[in-house]
């Protein structure tokens, strides 16, 4: 344990970061080399492994028995590594996020390359990536008022805006298909509809206004919660068992080795 | 009627909904508000924390959920204040949820008299909440390390005496995902941390299992979630607070728009009823 300590103890001289950054970069690079030089199979097999001892670490440290009472109650032999390993986890997605910029950067350059009629977009990309990636930089690493100010304009005032109006347009779109789509055309779309207006005016203060004089049983905020509630509770509870047993078949498969295709070739 | 139906314009579909969605910004009025069981149990649950407990408030939005789960925060933020209650600001869904939670603490922080590191914290941006979440439990201080301003936590006032994840009292999680699922995993079950949410309208049915099962002690729904939850805190702690909070707005623009879809889809099964009813008439004629 005291080994892994003194590996995830955090540094706070800026020359041995740089060094421990550039050594764990370079051992990244020389593992990489070394994955590309041996035979498919073979890495297959790597993978297969590290995958399986991941797995079996949680796996492990989840079964096995706890102590009930002392300095380590409610810890098992492995419990004190979970630190370290969710240190090594978030280093390994900090490098899957590293391959979705690289990806971004393979798909956009090739329509720019290509002079696709989509070209246009890609440069607002490769714009809009650099200035975020460059001024989030600076402000991180030297902040001042234009650092500061230059952030604020990119984060706040362009990014959170623009997150706002893509999410806001889904109304829009929602309005055109209440109007044109949401037809009772069958029974099912009838029961269906009858169930949709009343939760949509359960929701909503208004429906209350409009129900206030009913007896409670009436009311649309009761009839709504009763349809949440109940038979609601019902389907997603099917459908959340039904999802989880995937789930756990999908996990035990990759955990395994036994799932085949994009994750072990 | 038939003809106009038919040939309706989206655009005059569009400007109406924009208009029934600024109008209650420029003209205020109050609607009463029922209060559903699953916000009442998420309000008696933080009442009923001791004075000075710590908790856990997960900022797991961004700026395109704002509209539901901003005023849900403020809620649960402006309650924890006026209770004295500790707590820190914790994001895994999106890095915008930290950066938009430390400025909504920044406004309320000084009317509750609220100082950063000594009453709240802002842990910040983490990824990989699974494995985070893991080793967070065993030792706080040791997995959180620094806040976002990279003073480290274990100095910090706050913090004292919370060492592992049985030291707080209470997490809530606003969200539009389903991430307060991993906090059911990692803390709900294993420590029975009492555990709360606030999800937008879309993603509240599928939590009503876990209202339900007691996994979570409550939730707020959407931004009906939120006027409820504010008519709570006016009840017992500031009964002002609905004439000048933007939680009522939000709710009266939420409320038209739902009327005008509701009148939309009205309309457009008026439409279908017409032309199918004229089909008929011409086909027995014909």
């Amino acid at each position: 344990m005291g080994l892994w300590s003194g590996f995830f103890h955090p540094v706070h001289s800026k020359t041995l970061l740089a060094l421990y950054i550039a050594g764990v970069l370079f051992a990244c690079l020389v593992l990489f080399l070394v994955l590309q030089l041996i035979p498919v199979p073979a890495r297959r097999h790597v993978i297969r492994f590290v995958t399986f001892l991941g797995g079996l670490f949680y796996a492990l440290e989840f079964f096995l028995p706890v102590a009930k009472s002392g300095p380590h109650a409610d810890q098992n032999v492995l419990t004190p590594y979970t630190t370290a390993f969710g240190n090594i986890s978030q280093a390994i997605v900090g490098f899957t996020i590293g391959l979705g910029v690289i990806n971004l950067f393979q798909v956009h350059l090739g329509r720019l390359v290509k002079r696709s009629s989509d070209a246009m977009f890609s440069l607002a990309f490769f714009l809009s990536f650099l200035a975020m990636f460059l001024v989030s930089l600076w402000h991180h690493s030297h902040p001042n008022a234009l650092s500061r100010a230059l952030n604020h304009i990119l984060f706040d005032g362009l990014l959170q805006s623009l997150d706002a109006t893509m999410f806001s347009l889904i109304a829009f779109y929602i309005a055109s298909a209440a109007y044109r789509a949401f037809r009772v055309r069958s029974l099912e779309a009838t029961i269906l509809l009858v169930t949709a207006l009343v939760v949509m005016l359960g929701q909503i203060p208004v429906g209350t206004y409009l129900t206030h004089t009913f007896p409670a049983p009436l009311r649309v905020e009761n009839i709504r919660n009763w349809i949440l509630t109940q038979a609601n509770v019902a389907v997603i509870r099917a459908i959340a068992f039904g999802l989880d047993i995937g789930a756990l078949a999908m996990s035990l498969r990759i955990w395994l080795g036994l799932e085949r295709g994009n994750y072990f070739d | 009627m038939l003809r106009l139906l038919q040939s309706l314009d989206r655009r005059y579909l569009y400007a109406l909904l924009l208009l029934s969605v600024t109008l209650p910004f420029f003209v205020p009025f109050q609607l009463p508000v029922a209060v559903t069981p699953a916000t009442k149990k998420l309000y008696d649950a933080i009442e009923r924390l001791p004075a000075n407990s710590f908790v856990l408030v997960g900022v797991d939005w961004s700026a395109g959920s704002r509209g539901e789960n901003r005023p849900q925060t403020e809620m649960i933020l402006r309650h924890l204040m006026a209770r004295h209650l500790r707590f820190a600001i914790l994001a895994f869904s999106d890095p915008q949820g930290a950066t938009l939670g430390e400025e909504l603490a920044k406004e309320i922080a000084p009317q509750y008299g609220y100082v950063e590191g000594v009453n709240w914290v802002n842990f910040g941006y983490r990824v990989d909440m699974v494995n985070w979440l893991k080793a967070f439990i065993q030792n706080v201080p040791q997995q959180v390390k620094t806040d976002v301003r990279g003073v480290p936590v274990a100095n910090l006032p706050v913090m004292q005496g919370i060492r592992t994840a049985r030291d707080i009292a209470m997490a809530i999680d606003i969200t539009p995902t389903a991430s307060y699922q991993y906090y059911i995993q990692f803390l709900t079950q294993p420590l029975h941390m009492p555990l709360g949410v606030g999800l937008t309208a879309v993603m509240a049915p599928e939590a009503y299992n876990y209202v339900d099962s007691g996994q979570l002690v409550g939730m707020m729904a959407g931004l009906t979630g939120a006027a409820e939850y504010q008519a709570l805190f006016a009840r017992q702690y500031d009964p002002r607070l609905p004439l000048h909070s933007r939680v009522n707005a939000y709710s009266n623009a939420n409320s038209i728009a739902h009327l005008l879809i509701i009148t939309f889809i009205l309309l457009g099964n008026v439409a279908m009823f017409l032309e199918r009813r004229g089909r008929l008439r011409a086909t027995r004629r014909g």
